[in-house]
């Protein structure tokens, strides 16, 4: 009672606090469902192996011929799978916050949510935590999948590499809060936005390809996208900046980029959010669905 | 006569009310075109940086047949029509547990295989027109002619495979049932079709097990039938009509086998927990 009274009375430790309760609540959920935990390792193998043996029908050239000889790609392992990496942190934390604030609107509980006095931030950051410890596991074991099968991935700056992801995290969860404002004002909608966003973002920001790959009127279009810079100096630092690496800007500006990206974004993210929920508030449309 | 009309108007009218529903969501009827494009664009853009000017050759030694842009669109554009089955059916018996009317279906006086079959046919409908288009816009987008080879021998495999694939949905209806979790099972079902009819990759690179268990999937017949028909790589033994005749057979056993599967899992759920329970 008397550590509940010393939490309420500061508001970091209160948001902390329900930010703990929220994502001891996500797991216990998550927990129930052990098929889900399997599922999503047993997918990550079979994603590895089908791209990989994808791969292996341009790499491995029969009869001596080198394939690589001629490529474009620095490290093929490492595009791939420093690409594949990104994009399943970038795909969750995209869509994740979206599909809780859309879940709860058709359990009927989003309102009762609004009416407790627990931090709205810390409530929709929960939603992503446990994911992304999940999704964690999950690259590092696909990583291991893919260097073994397509070959050594190159590990280097790891420091950097960890900045660039983290600050690309951020960024992303600022258009996770984006994306879950709009999904109060599409509604059923949402998942299909959201499904064309994820193919938007493999293709755009060349998720499993170099960007050299993409026609130039693409390539326009990943010049505007900060998620295409995290894409690019990712990889680039990692692979340890092989020739062509990175591909769109020097890595001195990539890296202001992400870091610009990785620090507004949240907040402009978060900003939108709260305008969403306000309005759908007035307007009473915050639990129809 | 007249029961059969009965169940046939009744199974019409299953698809035709869902037909209806989809068609207010357009976006999703897009993004259903633009999936198989882009699951394509993957290894193709991947295929073209990395294997440089030899790219073709690379590709024709590993695989039979230079035009490995039609190859991968062929490959996506049927997976789409397996997993949209998968998702489909799977889909269908979650949301009626979930909204609770799975249970309220037992009791019209409708046969319940008719039921599924309208589902089925909205199914196929839906994922053979987008496949369809998915694969006429990807070639005009990557710049291939899609009118190559044997057209309406291609047509006729994916007609004659549809029917063996939605008796396996029968199978993987029975395990949502079961085990209820529909997106996981679903999600990593579709993968590891994906992976056994060879999406991107010839079967024949797979270890003996895994060859064997990827020929007992009439989805993998159906690719290579659609591909050897279009781009002339060959069948798997030699003759369409022979490699035709092995989907035959899997028309005429997967259903009843898939329909044995499922009516066993349902009467041992009605029996212990009910349909309903989610």
């Amino acid at each position: 009672m008397k550590q509940s009274q010393t939490s309420s009375s500061i508001p970091v430790l209160t948001a902390l606090s329900t930010f703990n309760a929220m994502v001891r609540k996500e797991l216990i959920i998550m927990a129930r469902y052990p098929v889900n935990f399997i599922a999503s390792f047993a997918q990550v193998f079979l994603i590895v192996a089908i791209f990989t043996l994808a791969g292996s029908m341009f790499f491995n050239a029969p009869e001596g011929q080198d394939a690589l000889e001629n490529a474009s790609t620095g490290s093929p392992s490492g595009v791939v799978v420093y690409g594949f990496i990104l994009y399943m942190f970038l795909s969750d934390t995209l869509w994740t916050i979206g599909y809780n604030v859309r879940h709860e609107q058709v359990q009927g509980t989003l309102e009762q949510l609004y009416m407790s006095p627990a931090s709205k931030f810390a409530s929709l950051v929960a939603r992503v935590a446990n994911t992304l410890i999940w999704t964690g596991l999950l690259s590092i074991t696909g990583a291991i999948l893919m260097s073994w099968m397509i070959g050594k991935l190159p590990v280097e700056n790891p420091l950097l590499g960890l900045y660039l992801l983290i600050m690309a995290l951020s960024g992303t969860f600022g258009i996770g809060f984006a994306f879950a404002a709009l999904t109060l004002y599409l509604q059923e909608t949402a998942q299909t936005v959201a499904n064309l966003l994820q193919f938007a973002i493999i293709v755009v920001c060349a998720i499993f390809f170099p960007f050299s790959a993409l026609p130039e009127a693409v390539r326009a279009v990943s010049y505007i996208l900060p998620p295409s810079y995290a894409v690019d100096a990712f990889r680039s630092a990692l692979m340890g900046f092989p020739p062509g690496f990175p591909e769109l800007l020097p890595f001195e500006i990539e890296f202001w980029i992400v870091t610009a990206f990785g620090l507004l974004m949240p907040l402009i993210g978060y900003w939108l959010y709260r305008r969403a929920e306000d309005a759908a508030r007035k307007t009473g449309s915050l639990s129809a669905y | 006569m007249n029961e059969l009309q009965a169940n046939l108007s009744a199974m019409w009218a299953s698809t035709r009310m869902r037909l209806v529903t989809i068609s207010r969501y357009q976006g999703q009827l897009v993004s259903e075109i633009i999936f198989p494009i882009v699951f394509a664009a993957m290894p193709i853009l991947l295929g073209r940086a990395s294997g440089g000017p030899n790219a073709e050759d690379i590709f024709a030694a590993n695989t039979g047949t230079r035009n490995y842009v039609a190859y991968m669109l062929i490959g996506s554009s049927v997976f789409s029509i397996v997993s949209n089955a998968f998702w489909h059916v799977a889909y269908w018996l979650r949301r009626e547990q979930e909204v609770g009317t799975l249970e309220s279906l037992y009791l019209v006086p409708t046969e319940r295989s008719w039921i599924v079959a309208g589902t089925a046919l909205y199914s196929a409908i839906r994922s053979v027109a987008s496949a369809l288009v998915a694969y006429l816009l990807g070639s005009l987008i990557f710049n291939v002619n899609p009118l190559q080879g044997e057209v309406g021998l291609a047509l006729l495999f994916i007609a004659v495979g549809l029917i063996p694939l939605y008796g396996l949905t029968f199978v993987f209806g029975a395990v949502v049932l079961k085990v209820k979790e529909a997106g996981a099972i679903v999600n990593v079902m579709q993968w590891g079709v994906s992976f056994l009819m060879g999406i991107y990759f010839p079967v024949a690179i797979f270890p003996p097990l895994v060859k064997a268990a990827a020929l007992l999937f009439p989805p993998t017949w159906m690719t290579n039938g659609v591909r050897s028909a279009l781009l002339g790589m060959g069948f798997f033994f030699g003759k369409w009509y022979l490699d035709l005749s092995v989907l035959w057979a899997f028309l005429l056993v997967v259903p009843l086998v898939g329909l044995w599967t499922f009516t066993r899992v349902e009467t041992s759920v009605r029996r212990n927990e009910g349909v309903g329970q989610f």
